[in-house]
């Protein structure tokens, strides 16, 4: 499954291609006091000198450890197949259903919209159909509740929106107030720790993703609500992108109260179609189950204009406009710069262009972006960064398209699909506002900084001159 | 001296590099040759009455070793690819060489550097394994068109067709990938297996329908295109060009052949070795398209002490060679009488 975005691959992050690097992460193994004792065998009938031969702990190198290291991920990749997959979610369900029921954990499941997109394309559904047929499927493997991201993106997007105002305020003292670069895509967060650092790091923005403020939902505002304890949760979540597997792993998402992270484990679009090949599944004539409504917008599956990977630089677009400029902004006239992935759109007052906003998909884009960064020469206040070519819908581990469909007729067919979902605007949710005030304690609390917002660390190079293979 | 003497006998040796020379380039009117190498340094040379003479050293153009220099069709701009993973721009429209730009973007050593025919893509690879193409915009920016992981390993050398906008590039890998763009974006439409090693490096000829390469494995291969509905009846799958092995020359180097070199004036093919020779080789004549049979016509057994790592012939005098060595010598080759 070497499906990681092309970002992560192009890096000399991986030897998904061929090994550039052997791994060289030190491995820590715990030295017990009085082991060191040189073992003498006795075969001639003398006293073994040892009771029993000293147990070494088997070296194990985490998805942690290869994330915070500048070389391969493809040790992470057998990693991400321990814990992280399909086979393991099979694996806590059926533990789980044999327990008895006061013992047994709480399983949740998060399904974004670009999957269930995929899934429906896959296997021709209107999406909404396809949604409650997922939710049942789910279900019927002892899941206990499906919500869609919907509600969780809301979450990501306002936080964007306060986030932009506050750098806007603060532009004049610091110099990398702007570009805002959007954070949700974890290829590119990973791409900007290990390849520019602390460079490019204060431009992007601190708010999470929505697939970790799912994480921060469930395993704190839910969880309270529903008197358990988020170490008795375990939650899951379907993602169009492999790279979102490396998200949930990082340090900053774990909770060491409650030895527990916010997403468990990710399992992906076409991880979900193995599931339904492998369990004989005609999902078109499964039972349908609503979609659990507590951390859904609603019962039937929605999303947010402007992009199809979340249409954070549209929404962002729109508060600043009216914010800032108390313009009201209806629809955006995206212009196509380079190439369909380079997208930008301005806010013009009095002639002016006060506002400037683009979308950069793809490496290619990214790379001019960022260099146009360095050489100070970048004219944009907020940039939509995905590392994917025509952004999420496209994911890396989303289905692949049947024989003689190319490619990128699969995205236009998926975009359209995308366009046709119920819309919900993310300042007019009351179910959000009320999170504010009843879990979050106000829009401006501690409690927002730390279930809404993240930081990035620079991970610095290490060449080792032995590992290179030339 | 005799004519063979004279041949086989460097017209002129070069010196000034204080490391190996991995690269000589010649600019499009053959007026000025580029040379580059471990030393960090780009010399620039050019004839003084009957001598070729050092003009000018950028002596640290790159933190480190310099692989690659190429100069634009115009003759007005130098790209230099180091093994810093940067590729400088330099321009050399007066005698005060400026380097006006610096791409980055590649993750370790790049190793080559090719402009397009119209001056206006140009290409780089790198031991990251991708492939770049970018674009040559006003004021010195340059933007990146496209970046391609189209190689498994190291990719040695990339260089643009004659006149087309076709890449080829050459690896580690043992491949060799053509690429065109299409739907504003890159990508690769013919993979050329058959090499057994490493391929160092690729030449087009001057029609831009054959390409030659050397290879690791000792052998120099003859690749041709064959358009759709070609006559010979060669299949294209989903109707693109196919190319096709037509020759295979081995048994004349000893080592690894570095580069290659195919003169659009004479059609002459010169090849460089880690056995220090430099063979030059023609096609027969009469020889059959699909079926060519090249000839050695010359050999230069100690061309240099050392590996000769490049060879590149003169725009416009017929039959002036370059090479250049790990003995840290440039060498100029007078074949004149041989053709």
């Amino acid at each position: 499954m070497a499906g990681f975005s092309g970002v992560l691959k192009l890096t000399d992050l991986d030897d998904f291609i061929a090994p550039s690097q052997e791994c060289i992460k030190p491995v820590k193994v715990e030295q017990k006091a009085g082991r060191g004792v040189i073992r003498i065998d006795a075969s001639d009938g003398g006293s073994d000198i040892m009771d029993e031969p000293p147990k070494y702990e088997k070296a194990k190198i985490t998805l942690n450890d290869c994330l915070a290291c500048s070389g391969c991920i493809t040790s992470a990749e057998v990693v991400l197949v321990s814990q992280q997959s399909h086979d393991e979610l099979y694996r806590i369900l059926e533990e789980n259903n044999k327990k008895v029921e006061s013992e047994r954990l709480v399983v949740v499941l998060s399904l974004s919209p670009q999957s269930v997109l995929s899934i429906a394309t896959k296997y021709t559904m209107e999406t909404e159909d396809c949604i409650q047929k997922l939710t049942g499927y789910f279900k019927s493997l002892g899941v206990n509740y499906v919500f869609d991201t919907n509600f969780a993106r809301t979450f990501s997007l306002l936080e964007a929106q306060k986030e932009f105002i506050t750098r806007y305020k603060e532009k004049d003292s610091n110099p990398k107030a702007f570009p805002m670069l959007a954070s949700a895509c974890p290829g590119w967060i990973c791409y900007a720790e290990k390849t520019h650092g602390s460079y490019i790091l204060p431009y992007i923005s601190s708010t999470k993703s929505p697939q970790q403020v799912m994480g921060s939902l469930v395993k704190d505002l839910w969880a309270t609500q529903k008197g358990i304890t988020p170490d008795k949760i375990y939650h899951a979540t379907v993602m169009p992108c492999f790279d979102k597997k490396l998200e949930a792993a990082r340090d900053d998402f774990y909770n060491e109260v409650y030895s527990t992270r916010e997403v468990d484990c990710v399992i992906t679009s076409v991880e979900v179609e193995q599931m339904l090949t492998r369990d004989n599944i005609t999902l078109p004539s499964f039972t349908s189950s609503s979609l659990d409504t507590d951390l859904s917008s609603g019962s039937m599956i929605t999303s947010h204009p402007g992009s199809t990977s979340g249409g954070f630089a549209h929404n962002v677009f729109i508060h600043a406009a009216k914010e800032l400029f108390d313009q009201d902004q209806d629809k955006l006239e995206w212009k196509t710069l380079r190439n369909a992935d380079f997208r930008e759109v301005t806010l013009q007052v009095n002639g002016e262009t006060v506002l400037r906003f683009a979308l950069a998909y793809g490496f290619r884009n990214i790379q001019n972006l960022v260099q146009k960064l360095k050489r100070g020469k970048s004219p944009y206040h907020y940039v939509e960064v995905m590392a994917c070519p025509s952004g999420c819908l496209n994911g890396g581990a989303q289905i692949r398209p049947e024989n003689g469909v190319s490619a990128k007729d699969l995205v236009a067919k998926l975009e359209e699909a995308y366009e046709n979902i119920p819309i919900s605007n993310p300042n007019s949710e009351s179910k959000v506002a009320t999170a504010y005030t009843e879990w979050l304690g106000g829009g401006d609390s501690e409690k927002v900084k730390k279930f809404l917002h993240t930081q990035y660390k620079s991970i610095e190079k290490t060449t080792n001159a032995l590992g290179i293979k030339w | 001296m005799s004519g063979a003497e004279r041949m086989t006998t460097a017209l002129q040796t070069l010196t000034g590099h204080k490391d190996r020379v991995w690269n000589v380039s010649w600019n499009p009117q053959g007026t000025i040759l580029t040379t580059c190498g471990t030393d960090h340094s780009i010399r620039i040379w050019a004839k003084e009455g009957d001598t070729w003479t050092s003009k000018n050293v950028m002596s640290d153009a790159h933190s480190r070793t310099v692989r690659c220099v190429a100069w634009s069709p115009c003759g007005n701009t130098l790209a230099s690819a180091s093994f810093d993973a940067t590729v400088n721009i330099w321009d050399c429209k007066t005698a005060d060489i400026e380097c006006v730009a610096t791409l980055e973007g590649h993750d370790n050593e790049v190793k080559c550097v090719s402009w397009s025919a119209s001056g206006s893509l140009l290409a780089t690879c790198s031991r990251d394994k991708s492939v770049w193409v970018w674009e040559v915009g006003e004021d010195d920016e340059y933007e990146c068109l496209a970046v391609m992981p189209s190689h498994t390993q190291d990719v040695k050398k990339v260089t643009f067709h004659p006149s087309l906008d076709i890449l080829a590039s050459a690896s580690y890998d043992n491949s060799i990938k053509l690429y065109k763009e299409s739907n504003d974006d890159w990508s690769v439409f013919c993979t050329l297996n058959g090499h057994e090693s490493t391929v160092w490096s690729i030449a087009f000829d001057g029609s831009g329908q054959r390409l030659a390469s050397c290879s690791d494995d000792r052998t120099v291969k003859i690749w041709q295109e064959y358009q759709p509905g070609n006559n010979e009846g060669i299949a294209t799958p989903n109707n693109e060009p196919v190319w096709k092995c037509v020759c295979t020359l081995s048994g004349f180097h000893n080592r690894a052949i570095y580069d290659i070199a195919w003169c659009r004036l004479t059609g002459a093919i010169a090849t460089s070795c880690g056995d220090d020779v430099i063979h030059i080789f023609k096609e027969q004549p009469q020889s059959d398209k699909n079926a060519p049979m090249f000839d050695l016509i010359l050999t230069i057994p100690q061309a240099h002490t050392d590996d000769v790592n490049s060879v590149s012939w003169n725009p416009t005098v017929a039959g002036l060679l370059a090479s250049g060595s790990d003995d840290c010598t440039v060498k100029l080759w007078d074949f004149t009488h041989i053709f």
